[in-house]
C-alpha cells in the first residue's frame, strides 16, 4: 500500500509503533484506521491551524506548569501532541484488570507493614527494605486510616516494550499529578476533530471530578452530615498549581493552602470570613514531609500544625493517607510481582520492568560492569529527576553514577534500557515516531474505578526516552475505543 | 467564603484600579508636559509633584532625566506600583482564585498580563505610548464590566467592591494632593489635568459650566454625592460593601472597619469649603488617606487574620518552599 502525503516519510525503525505494524509495508492497524485516514488528508495549513488553536487555547486558559529552579516561576504550557493515542477496548480491559490487581496489592502491602508484618515474617520482603525508606513514617504503624484505604489515588505508569507488551514502570502512590490535563487534552480534540472523535465511539472520561470527590466523601469521618472535603496545595509557586484549582473547582470544593487550616482540639478548621468550620477530608497534593511541622520537617510553612495528631485520631480523613510513600520506593516496586502473589496468590497480569536492586551484591556488580546499557534511578525520586540513561551518558556521568551507587547502594536501582514504544507525532520534520507512556489514574474508594485510557506523554526530543514535562516532554489524548 | 480567598479577591480589584489609575494618571500628564514642559528643568518640576503624590520620588532618580518617565512608571518590575507590576500581582491573586472568577473574568486578565509578559506592550508603546495606555483602560473597563455582569453578586463580588473603591478613593485623593505639591499656584492646565485623571472633566462642566477653580474642583472631587470617582461616593460605596458584608444594617456598626468608614462618611456628609480651607486641603487629603489605610487594616484584621506564625515568615521564602514542593 502507497502511503500518500503527511505519512509518506514515516518509519517505524526497530520499535513497537503505537499506530503501524510491519517494518517496511506499513499498514495501519484496525483500531487506527479513522485516525490514520483522518491524519493522513490533513494539510500542512489546517495542522498549523488547529496546533495554533491548541496551544493558544491552553495559555490563555492558563493551563500551565512552573519551571522548577526559575527564580520568576517561569510559566509554560505543557506540548500537546493533536495525534490521539487509541487503545482498544481488548487490550484496555486486560490493563484495567492489572491495574486493579495491583493497587489491591500495594493497599494490603501498605496494611500489613504498618500493622502485621506478615511479609516480612514469611521472608518474602526484607525488613531493612522496608524500613530504610525514604518515605516509611513509623508514626503510621498501628493507625487504621479511614475504610482501610491508604492510597485513594494512584497514577502508575506504563510503558510497551519492542513486543507491546505492557509493563509498569513505576506506581505513583502519593500525589500523581497529570488528570487535570488528560480532561483537557479531550476538551481540545473533542473541539479540534469532533467528526473524527464522534465517529469512534471513545470512551469518556468526564466522570473522573466526580468519582474522584466520591471517593474523598466516602472517608469522611462525620457521617451524620454531608462532608466537607478539601484539596490542600502547596501554592500558586507550586508547578501542578494550575491542576489543584481545576480539579477543585470541577469537583465544587475548597482549595486551601496550609495557612488556611487551623488545629484546634485535635480537629482541623478552615478560616473563613464567617468564622472556622470544620474539615473531614483533605485530598492533599503536599508530601508527607511538608505536611505537619509538629510532626516532621519543622521548617515546612506549607503545613498545618497539629495535623497529624488530629490524623491519629480519627477526626480528618488525609488523601493518600501518611506513609504510601513507601510502595513508590523503586526498591519495594521490584517486589509487587511478589506482593501480588502473596496476598492474592494470583499471577501478577502486568510484568514490572526486570530491576537490578544495587543493595544486592550481585545485581550491584552486574550494574557497575553495565551501566552504559542500563538505566539507573535513585530509588526516591520522580518527575524523571536522578537519573543516568546508559547509552545516552557521558563517560564523567557515569562515574559519578558508579560513585554515588557505591556510596549508598540502598538508593539506587537499575533496569534494562527498555524500547518505548513510539507514536506518530508531529515533529519539526512532519509526523515522525517518538516514544510514549500511559499514565492511568486509579481511584479507590468503595470500589476500585479507573478512568478509561489516562494521560499519554510523548518524549518530543528526536530518540528521548524520558516524556517528564520537566523535561520536555508532552502529552497526546488518550481514546479507548468500545468497539475494538 | 475562605479569608484568604476573600482577601486574593480584595486585592486582585484593587491592583486593576491601581493599574487604570496609574495609566489614566501617565497619559494625562504625558499629555499636559508637551505643552508645558519642554527642557529637562521644567520636566522636573513638572513630573516631582506628581510622583511626591503617588509616593514614587524614588523610583526614578531625577538623573535619569523625565523624558522618558512613563516608560517607567508602565513597565519597572522593581516598582511594585508600576502597571505591569500591577497586573502580575492581579493576575497571582486571581490564579490563586480561579475558582471564584467567570472563565471571561479569568481570560481578560490573563490576556493582559500575556500582552505585556511576551513582549507585545512594548512593541505598542514603541508605536506610541497613548495606543498602549488606552488598551491598559480598556481592559480594566471591560474587567470591572465583566465582574459585575458575570459572577454572582454575593460576598466575593463584595471583596472586589471594597477593594475597587478604596483603592479609587485613595487615588482622587492622591490626584487632587498634586495641586498642593506644586509650588506655583496650580494654573488652569493643573486643573484639568487633575479632573482627567478622574475622567471628571465632562461631569465637572456640567455641574460648574466653564468655573474652573481649585475651589470648584477640590468641593466636586471631595463631596460629589454622584461623581463615581468622587471621596464622598467611594466611601459610601465601601460603607455599604462593608455592611453587606457583615449583614449589619448601616448607621451601625459590627467591627472597627465599618466604624471608621461610617464617621469618615459622616465626615464628608457633613464638611464643606470653608472647613477644608480651615484645616488646608493637603492636611484634610493627608488625613484622608492615613484613613482610607487604616480601614484596609481592619478590613483584614476582621475578616482575614492570619496565624501569626504566617505574619513573621516573608512571602519569598514560603514562595521558593511552595516551589520546591515536587510533584510526581
Amino acid at each position: 500500500m502507497s502511503l500518500p502525503s503527511q505519512f509518506q516519510n514515516y518509519t517505524t525503525g526497530h520499535f513497537f509503533d503505537e499506530m503501524f505494524s510491519g517494518d517496511q509495508e506499513l499498514s495501519a492497524r484496525a483500531h487506527y484506521q479513522q485516525i490514520f485516514q483522518r491524519f493522513d488528508r490533513l494539510t500542512a495549513s489546517e495542522i498549523s491551524d488547529r496546533r495554533q488553536q491548541a496551544d493558544s487555547s491552553f495559555l490563555e486558559h492558563g493551563i500551565t506548569f512552573t519551571v522548577y529552579g526559575d527564580e520568576g516561576g517561569t510559566e509554560r504550557i505543557f506540548p500537546f501532541d493533536l495525534i490521539p493515542r487509541v487503545i482498544p477496548e481488548s487490550e484496555w480491559s486486560m490493563v484495567e484488570n492489572g491495574l486493579r490487581q495491583r493497587i489491591i496489592a500495594i493497599n494490603l502491602f501498605l496494611n500489613d507493614i504498618y500493622h502485621g508484618r506478615k511479609i516480612i515474617k514469611d521472608g518474602i520482603i526484607p525488613e531493612e527494605i522496608v524500613n530504610s525508606s525514604k518515605n516509611y513514617r513509623p508514626e503510621m504503624i498501628g493507625f487504621d486510616p479511614p475504610q482501610g484505604v491508604y492510597a485513594h489515588i494512584c497514577g502508575t505508569d506504563l510503558i510497551r516494550d519492542d513486543k507491546g507488551n505492557y509493563l509498569v514502570l513505576e506506581d505513583n502512590a502519593r500525589c500523581p499529578s497529570g488528570a487535570s490535563y488528560l480532561l483537557e487534552n479531550r476538551e481540545i480534540m473533542k473541539r479540534a476533530f469532533p467528526q473524527t472523535f464522534g465517529g469512534m465511539a471513545v470512551r469518556p472520561v468526564e466522570a473522573y471530578p466526580d468519582t474522584l470527590l466520591k471517593t474523598l466523601e466516602y472517608l469522611s469521618p462525620r457521617k451524620s452530615q454531608k462532608p466537607v472535603c478539601v484539596l490542600l496545595t502547596p501554592g500558586v509557586y507550586n508547578s501542578a498549581y494550575f491542576e489543584h484549582t481545576f480539579l477543585a473547582r470541577q469537583m465544587g470544593i475548597e482549595i486551601v493552602e496550609g495557612k488556611d487550616l487551623i488545629a484546634i482540639d485535635s480537629c482541623i478548621y478552615m478560616r473563613t470570613t464567617r468564622g472556622l468550620v470544620q474539615v473531614d477530608v483533605i485530598y492533599r497534593r503536599l508530601d508527607d514531609d511538608f505536611l505537619d511541622p509538629l510532626m516532621f520537617r519543622k521548617e515546612s510553612m506549607l503545613g498545618v500544625s497539629g495535623l497529624m495528631d488530629a490524623y491519629l485520631k480519627g477526626n480528618v480523613a488525609l488523601a493518600n493517607a501518611v506513609g504510601t510513600g513507601v510502595a513508590d520506593d523503586k526498591v519495594t516496586y521490584a517486589y509487587v510481582p511478589e506482593m501480588i502473589k502473596y496476598y492474592l496468590n494470583q499471577d501478577p497480569i502486568l510484568a514490572n520492568v526486570p530491576t537490578y536492586l544495587c543493595w544486592r551484591d550481585s545485581d550491584r556488580a552486574h550494574v557497575l560492569q553495565n551501566l552504559e546499557n542500563l538505566v539507573v534511578k535513585a530509588a526516591n525520586e520522580s518527575g524523571g529527576y536522578g537519573m543516568l540513561i546508559g547509552n545516552q551518558s557521558t563517560k564523567e556521568e557515569r562515574e559519578e553514577f558508579a560513585r554515588l551507587i557505591e556510596a549508598h547502594p540502598r538508593e539506587y536501582i537499575a533496569q534494562p534500557i527498555v524500547s518505548l514504544s513510539r507514536h506518530p507525532t508531529f515533529c519539526e520534520e512532519g509526523i515522525a515516531g517518538r516514544h510514549v507512556d500511559l499514565r492511568p489514574f486509579i481511584l479507590y474508594g468503595e470500589d476500585v474505578e479507573i478512568i478509561p485510557g489516562g494521560l499519554t506523554r510523548v518524549a518530543l526530543k528526536k530518540g528521548s526516552l524520558v516524556v517528564n514535562s520537566s523535561q520536555g516532554g508532552g502529552s497526546k489524548d488518550t481514546w479507548v475505543l468500545k468497539d475494538f | 467564603m475562605l479569608s484568604r480567598v476573600a482577601d486574593n479577591l480584595y486585592w486582585m480589584s484593587r491592583y486593576i484600579e491601581r493599574a487604570d489609575g496609574m495609566a489614566r494618571m501617565i497619559q494625562v500628564h504625558q499629555s499636559q508636559a508637551l505643552e508645558y514642559a519642554q527642557n529637562d528643568q521644567q520636566l522636573e518640576e513638572f513630573w516631582q509633584p506628581v510622583l511626591q503624590s503617588i509616593c514614587a520620588e524614588s523610583v526614578h532618580p531625577a538623573e535619569q532625566g523625565f523624558r522618558k518617565i512613563g516608560k517607567t512608571l508602565l513597565f519597572s518590575s522593581s516598582f511594585e506600583n508600576s502597571i505591569f507590576s500591577s497586573i502580575s500581582i492581579a493576575r497571582e491573586n486571581a490564579r490563586m482564585v480561579r475558582d471564584q472568577l467567570s472563565e471571561e473574568l479569568w481570560l481578560e486578565l490573563n490576556n493582559i498580563y500575556l500582552f505585556f509578559h511576551n513582549g507585545d506592550a512594548d512593541q505598542l508603546y514603541k508605536q506610541g505610548s497613548d495606543l498602549l495606555l488606552d488598551r491598559i483602560t480598556r481592559f480594566s473597563l471591560v474587567f470591572q464590566g465583566l465582574a459585575d455582569a458575570t459572577i454572582p453578586h454575593s460576598e466575593g463580588w463584595r471583596f472586589l467592591s471594597l477593594g475597587k473603591y478604596l483603592e479609587r478613593a485613595d487615588q482622587t485623593s492622591r490626584m487632587l494632593d498634586t495641586l498642593n505639591l506644586r509650588t506655583k499656584e496650580p494654573t488652569r492646565a493643573d486643573l484639568m489635568s487633575v479632573l482627567r485623571c478622574c475622567i471628571a472633566l465632562s461631569a465637572f462642566r456640567q455641574q460648574f459650566r466653564g468655573n474652573l477653580s481649585l475651589k470648584n474642583v477640590a468641593n466636586f472631587l471631595l463631596f460629589s454625592e454622584d461623581f463615581p470617582r468622587s471621596i464622598r461616593f467611594c466611601i459610601r460605596a465601601i460603607d455599604h460593601s462593608l455592611h453587606a458584608i457583615s449583614g449589619v444594617p448601616t448607621g451601625t456598626f459590627s467591627n472597627e472597619a465599618e466604624r471608621l468608614t461610617g464617621s469618615t462618611l459622616a465626615m464628608v456628609n457633613f464638611t464643606d469649603w470653608n472647613q477644608v480651607v480651615a484645616k488646608g486641603l493637603h492636611q484634610t487629603l493627608d488625613e484622608l488617606q492615613t484613613t482610607l489605610i487604616e480601614i484596609g487594616q481592619r478590613v483584614f484584621e476582621t475578616y482575614v487574620l492570619l496565624p501569626s506564625e504566617i505574619k513573621s515568615l516573608g512571602e519569598r521564602s514560603s514562595a521558593q518552599l511552595a516551589q520546591a514542593q515536587q510533584q510526581q
